[in-house]
């Protein structure tokens, strides 16, 4: 049965459907629903806390060198053998052989029971081998891998001029590594072609007087014993310095040009493109035409130009200078940005009516035609921070930055790229912090620009 | 047309006497005189430099003594302070080429790998090819070109080692095989930052009116692409060439520096170590004005390609 | 005798977007005779664009998705053929104009060009060949000065201009129908009315038939033969203009023309505007679209989808009111209203 008695219809015709957000409300609504820019901002307090709060939980000094740990890769803590102080090798000679062969031979055979004289030890590993006859010296050889012949043998270390000199102690930069020891023998000038192989293993070792100096013993502590070194998660650099203090030092570099340059040009860009924008004109041409002619100069020939036009004296870490240097030649592209933005705004029939009903020029400025630019303005700031990063890295990196030995991401970068084949954490540790951080900016500016797009807000 | 480059032009020698002003400026407030440094510089060339450069006179003789230095036809950047006898023009001229051929290079790599890349992306939009070159634009933007430049030189040391011998040599300069490892590591950033932008310069044109019409009048889709699409695209990717040729010219300093290039860029580093003052003025001026150059050229270059700015 | 060119019948899209599934079109049928002109009217988002475009094939899929029908070109359908088959037709038996010529056109290419790129795909004409032609189609749409403004650029035309040339560029194959997807709403008043002027000139030469898009019913009186009259995804009622214009039979239809300003009824008689918005076609409503706006809404039509009533040759009107036992509202289904 169809029912044409007239509706009564309760729901007002016209009705507001969704809640009214403001506009940050709404940018922030979107953020959120934005993974990878929620993510960039975890990434980025944790980085903030990292070099915040980072040396107040690991109290090591980044200028401290570990000598007993120089170039580490990162690893767990390792354990030395104390041990006494350094007594003077004593030449192995024996007296009842002959100490030059008494005729030439073609052929000698290869040195035999070669062997350690004591403990095989980072402060020093001593060999000895049996005379051979018709030797008329020894030559030492010491690689990391086993010999595969002849001309494999690695680093020479040494030569004895003596067929009874039978000993040889390596002190060169030992490890605690595998090392195979090869000895042959010469007839004083050239080489016989056999030689012997010994695999050694040194024990990490330190001197009791050195313990105590850095204060890993106490003073009862004698050698034999077994102590802690240093702990080093991130391994150390070249010059023994622990990574980790390092890293979190120069963090605090990098992130303090990184955040303040941006911040400091973006609001001297506020100010003068705000200026030239909102009284328009001939001073506007004059100002804009001043920018254009900064924006112009070749900008990283200049930034190394004005750092040394400010000279860093001795003991001086080079920032300061850095960081004007970015904020003299950086703020024309927020000035023109802004310059345009209020020049848009300024047209809007909003200020037009705002002035009709008396507002005074600050009132202007700072009740609508600012507030309107903060979007603008939060983007550019957030682009602006990587990029700052970036140029204080590659000055750094190509000796231009902060002076050594303020450590800072791109100086880092710089000192390991020397080592990068033998030592790669020195310097992929600097490079991965400076690629996520800036990741993480880039991500979060444009989640940003996304929110703040007022042409998507209406589409959705 | 023609006025409008005349009118850049114009424009353009003011932009870089403003370059030499400022460079001038900046010199002079470097600390310490510049023939007072470590090395005694011998009385003879002492005499001959305060002589050319009026270092005894005052500041604004020496100002228009260094710009009139510099006028064409034929600018003179005096004498290295550090190497004698060797003249700032013959520096240039030595070592500008080679950076030139490195940014050249580079610039070619970031722009066809840029424009192919971009238009992939936009073909594949979120599909497969598109996330993965996504996320490598990512990447070329955010890690810095110097550790691409190590880990070029990383991969090169690897190939050579597999291989048995220099099949690309590691660093140095020379042949065309020198060449390719340190354009492409310089090239890498603007790359990324070109295929972003074709990318989304592709996905608005996608939805422009005029593909639509294209569409509703029977054309192919390959037609589409190549003669309505991308050509509209290429146009705003363009507009930015002038200041990544910037860009990339100085970020040759950092590839020069891996590589062990003999270019223009190593060259200004020793010499701001050095503080050789007539080379580090010499090669800021060049650079400046050698970069105002490409802008212009650039943006008269756009206009014979975008009918909408040559016709007006 | 029939002489329909096109026959549409039961078209359904939907689009599936952030929101949620969007159902633009519910089930709409029409037909389009040879030679004459059938107006689609009806308010902005009411799926008069997406009707014609999906005919045309030129819905994104996804995410746009033909749902039901069939559309019947000369007996074949054509709805949903892959790009390959529908460029058969497309600009050769149906050409299509856009509502803003300004974008419509390339902005990098030359009028004369983009008109002989359909010649030469199509015809397989040489590029000088077409670019002649080019400018003969330009001198049948009245472009002054045509083998000049060939060589032009689109932003060196004025809007009107343009879309001469898009007219044009659309009729360079001869096709039989001319879609033209409000044609004149970008244009000033007075560039209208010479654009529609044209196209009822080349209507009359080509023997054409045209199917207009429109939201203004004075174009639709001027221009129409048929009338469709489109709400929320639905014809709402179709039939001859006079049918349309005199005998609206559908409230929808009565609001429509009661907000349009007219010079020769009463001239102190208030416009009435129609309250309120569309419904959301996210989820469209079970009974009667129109509903929530309708004035003489009964209870039937909240629950229950108006049936279709014909009321005459070729009128029909979908509304509850037409039902015979349903009250007789003073307004609708008269001469005079």
């Amino acid at each position: 049965m169809i029912d044409f008695s007239p509706a009564e219809k309760s729901v007002a015709i016209e009705q507001i459907t969704r809640p009214s957000l403001s506009y940050w409300q709404d940018a922030w609504q979107r953020l959120k629903k934005n993974t990878r820019a929620i993510i960039s901002l975890y990434i980025i307090v944790f980085i903030a806390f990292f070099t915040l709060f980072g040396p107040f939980l690991w109290q090591v000094d980044p200028a401290l060198q570990d000598l007993n740990q120089v170039s580490q890769a990162p690893a767990l803590p390792k354990q030395a053998l104390l041990s006494a102080a350094y007594i003077q090798w004593q030449r192995i000679v024996i007296q009842d052989f002959p100490a030059e062969p008494d005729s030439y031979r073609d052929q000698v055979y290869a040195p035999k029971s070669l062997r350690l004289i004591n403990m095989a030890t980072t402060q020093g590993v001593r060999l000895s081998w049996n005379p051979v006859v018709g030797a008329g010296g020894y030559n030492i050889y010491r690689n990391e891998r086993y010999p595969e012949g002849f001309n494999d043998l690695g680093l020479p270390l040494g030569s004895t001029y003596a067929g009874n000199e039978i000993g040889y102690e390596d002190r060169l930069g030992l490890e605690p590594l595998t090392y195979y020891y090869s000895v042959v023998p010469t007839d004083g000038f050239d080489e016989y072609e056999v030689y012997s192989v010994l695999t050694v293993t040194p024990q990490l070792t330190i001197t009791v007087d050195e313990a105590k100096a850095r204060n890993l013993v106490s003073d009862t502590a004698r050698p034999g014993d077994v102590i802690s070194l240093e702990f080093h998660p991130l391994g150390t650099d070249y010059l023994g310095r622990d990574m980790l203090a390092r890293l979190m030092e120069g963090a605090r570099v990098s992130l303090f040009i990184g955040i303040f340059a941006p911040l400091f040009f973006v609001l001297f860009g506020i100010a003068y493109g705000g200026f030239a924008g909102y009284f328009g004109g001939r001073l506007d041409a004059v100002l804009m035409r001043f920018a254009d002619f900064v924006v112009a100069l070749p900008f990283l020939l200049f930034m190394i130009l004005f750092k040394i036009a400010f000279g860093v004296g001795p003991g001086e870490s080079g920032i300061i200078p850095m960081l004007i240097a970015l904020v003299l030649l950086s703020w024309p592209a927020t000035a023109r940005l802004v310059r345009g933005q209020v020049l848009q705004i300024r047209e809007q029939g909003y200020i037009e009516a705002a002035r009709l009903l008396g507002g005074r020029d600050h009132y202007l400025i700072f009740r609508h035609i600012i507030p309107n630019t903060m979007g603008v303005i939060l983007v550019t700031l957030t682009f602006a921070v990587p990029a700052a990063i970036f140029t204080e890295a590659f000055l750094s990196f190509i000796g231009m930055g902060v002076v050594p030995p303020t450590p800072s991401w791109g100086s880092m970068c710089n000192e390991g790229v020397k080592t990068m084949l033998s030592h790669p954490h020195e310097l992929i540790f600097p490079a991965l912090l400076i690629s996520i951080t800036v990741l993480a900016f880039n991500l979060l500016g444009d989640g940003f620009t996304e929110a703040l797009d007022s042409r998507l807000r209406s589409r959705e | 047309m023609l006025i409008y480059t005349l009118k850049r032009l114009v424009a353009g020698v003011i932009t870089v006497w403003f370059i030499a002003t400022a460079t001038f400026i900046a010199m002079h407030q470097v600390p310490g005189d510049p023939l007072m440094n470590d090395k005694a510089v011998s009385d003879v060339i002492r005499q001959n430099l305060e002589q050319r450069y009026g270092l005894d006179k005052p500041v604004s003789q020496q100002y228009l003594i260094f710009l009139s230095n510099m006028l064409p036809p034929d600018p003179d950047f005096g004498i290295s302070f550090t190497q004698q006898n060797r003249r700032v023009n013959d520096i240039i001229k030595d070592h500008f080429p080679v950076s030139a051929i490195l940014g050249l290079l580079a610039i070619t790599f970031a722009t066809l790998g840029g424009i192919l890349f971009g238009a992939l992306t936009a073909i594949y939009r979120n599909r497969l090819p598109d996330f993965i070159i996504m996320f490598l634009v990512i990447l070329g933007i955010s890690v810095p070109s110097f550790v691409f430049a190590a880990l070029g030189q990383l991969l090169l040391v690897n190939v050579n080692a597999l291989i048995g011998y220099s099949f690309i040599p590691v660093a140095g300069w020379g042949t065309l095989m020198h060449m390719l490892m340190p354009s492409l590591v310089l090239g890498l950033g603007t790359m990324a930052l070109l295929t972003r932008l074709m990318r989304s310069s592709m996905l608005e044109v996608v939805n422009e009116d005029y593909i639509k019409t294209a569409r509703a009048k029977g054309l192919s889709p390959i037609r589409i692409f190549l003669k309505h699409q991308l050509r509209n695209a290429i146009l705003p990717v363009i507009t930015i060439l002038g200041p990544q040729i910037a860009a990339i010219t100085t970020g040759g300093f950092v590839v020069e520096f891996v590589f062990a290039i003999p270019g223009l860029g190593r060259y200004f580093i020793q010499a701001v170590q050095q503080l050789d003052y007539t080379v580090i003025m010499g090669t800021t001026v060049f650079y400046g004005a050698f970069l105002v150059l490409m802008v212009i050229t650039v943006d008269v270059l756009y206009g014979f390609i975008d009918p909408r700015v040559r016709l007006k | 005798m029939d002489d329909t060119i096109l026959e549409v019948t039961d078209l359904s899209v939907e689009f599936a977007t952030y929101g949620g599934v969007v159902q633009a079109v519910r089930g709409v049928s029409f037909t389009v005779q040879r030679g004459k002109t059938l107006a689609i009217v009806g308010e902005s988002g009411c799926g008069k664009s997406v009707t014609v475009q999906s005919i045309m094939g030129l819905t994104p899929v996804p995410p746009g998705k033909i749902n039901s029908g069939t559309a019947l070109l000369n007996g074949k359908n054509i709805l949903g053929l892959d790009t390959k088959s529908a460029n058969q037709f497309r600009g050769v038996e149906i050409g299509m104009i856009f509502q803003d010529p300004m974008s419509s056109l390339n902005p990098t290419m030359t009028i004369g060009n983009q008109i002989a790129e359909t010649l030469m795909v199509h015809r397989g004409k040489s590029n000088r060949d077409a670019l002649r032609e080019a400018t003969v189609l330009l001198e049948r749409t009245q472009i002054p000065e045509a083998a000049k403004r060939a060589k032009q650029y689109p932003f060196e035309f004025s809007g009107g201009m343009l879309q001469r040339a898009m007219i044009a560029q659309s009729l360079a194959c001869n096709p039989s129908i001319l879609i033209a997807d409000e044609p004149t709403t970008a244009l000033d008043v007075t560039i209208q009315a010479q654009i529609l002027e044209l196209m009822q000139e080349l209507q009359r030469t080509e023997n054409m038939s045209i199917i207009l898009i429109t939201h203004d019913l004075a174009v639709v009186a001027r221009m129409a033969d048929e009338v469709a009259v489109m709400y929320a995804g639905e014809i709402v009622e179709s039939g001859s203009v006079d049918d349309i214009f005199y005998k609206s039979a559908h409230p929808y239809t009565l609001g429509l023309k009661q907000a349009m300003p007219s010079n020769t009824a009463n001239r102190e008689k208030q416009l009435i505007p129609i309250h309120g918005s569309p419904p959301d076609l996210f989820a469209p409503p079970v009974g009667c679209g129109y509903y929530a706006r309708c004035p003489h809404a009964m209870k039937t039509c909240e629950r229950n989808p108006p049936e279709l009533f014909a009321l005459g040759d070729e009128h029909y009107a979908k509304c509850w009111l037409q039902h015979p036992d349903a009250p007789t509202v003073d307004a609708l289904n008269q001469m005079d209203n």
